[in-house]
């Protein structure tokens, strides 16, 4: 009996260690639950563009809603410039949201309640819409960081606070995720364990509790995919179109 | 390949219908939450920052604990600059 509410994200190796230049690239479950949820997106979206009807089955209806969602997403928050960008955030969403889900099962692991995974992301994220800003822009892309119609007294403390606020971005983008992920997961196993504790007398209210955190937990994990997409297109709406 | 007329008609009153369902009240509430919890972080992280950004400068300027001081107001201030975006679009999605 796991009382332990913390112990659910222990990462453990599965199979043989393996070390290359002394980095530890074993397999973990952290992995394990990777490949399961990219392999669950790839067969759900295989199976949604297998038939191509023109009045859509169930499958097909829900892929199909998945890339309206997000194509909608980039177009009204990015606009029309942001449109070769469709493939990484659709996977970066799809992602983020099957591992929240897959996350959600019981006796399963929630890769994205580690902040590593969402540093790494949001990293990624970061230095792929800085470059793409100066790629566009030249060095032209700097003037993000100095707004319009500031005196010039004011102008060096505002390019320091900006240039604050601009590397806030990956923390607070990869923090949101893991934090909401790691709390609700943690609740949901206290909820679980006072039911034990409590017995068959006592333990129908956290039960209760518990069935009505899960719900919860599944809209903070559409919610938080959702957020993390939208956050992206921001960015990059930020770096493709400059006006300050 | 033309739809006919009468599918069209179905299709819209089906989509009238779901984004009905979608204005309502349970799903408001989720993303209030969602929403607020955005604003915390946008705040926390830039503070975060901030210090961290002071603390690196004040080891190699050897000017403990000066820098640590102002870069935290700094952050703090950027952290207001960020809620306060995250405000405004916020109103302009509704």
């Amino acid at each position: 009996m796991a009382s332990n509410p913390m112990q659910q994200f222990t990462v453990y190796r599965i199979g043989p260690e393996i070390k290359i230049a002394g980095i530890d690239l074993s397999f973990t479950n952290a992995s394990l639950f990777m490949v399961l949820s990219t392999s669950i997106i790839l067969l759900f979206l295989f199976l949604g563009s297998k038939e191509k009807k023109i009045v859509p089955g169930k499958i097909q209806l829900m892929a199909e809603m998945f890339y309206n969602f997000v194509a909608k997403m980039i177009s009204e928050t990015a606009g029309s410039k942001a449109k070769p960008f469709f493939p990484f955030i659709f996977s970066l969403f799809m992602f983020v949201l099957f591992c929240n889900m897959v996350g959600m099962l019981p006796y399963s692991f929630t890769v994205t309640s580690h902040i590593i995974v969402t540093l790494i992301m949001a990293l990624f994220i970061f230095i792929a819409v800085t470059i793409i800003g100066f790629v566009k822009h030249g060095f032209k892309y700097l003037s993000i960081f100095v707004p319009s119609g500031v005196p010039a007294v004011l102008l060096p403390l505002i390019t320091i606070i900006e240039i604050i606020s601009y590397l806030s971005r990956p923390v607070s983008l990869s923090v949101r995720l893991f934090a909401n992920m790691m709390a609700g997961h943690t609740m949901l196993k206290v909820f679980g364990g006072f039911v034990v504790s409590l017995g068959i007398l006592g333990g129908w209210l956290p039960l209760s509790f518990s069935v009505a955190l899960t719900g919860l937990e599944i809209l903070v994990a559409f919610l938080q995919a959702y957020v993390f997409a939208i956050l992206t297109c921001i960015y990059l709406n930020d770096a493709l179109n400059l006006h300050h | 390949m033309t739809m006919p007329e009468d599918f069209k008609t179905r299709l819209k009153i089906a989509k009238s219908k779901i984004k009905k369902k979608l204005n309502d009240d349970s799903e408001n509430r989720a993303s209030f939450m969602g929403n607020a919890f955005k604003l915390g972080t946008e705040l926390v992280a830039a503070v975060a920052v901030g210090t961290i950004i002071g603390f690196i400068l004040d080891g190699w300027f050897d000017t403990k604990p000066w820098l640590i001081i102002i870069f935290f107001f700094l952050g703090a201030a950027a952290g207001m600059l960020n809620v306060i975006r995250a405000a405004n679009r916020m109103q302009k999605e509704d």
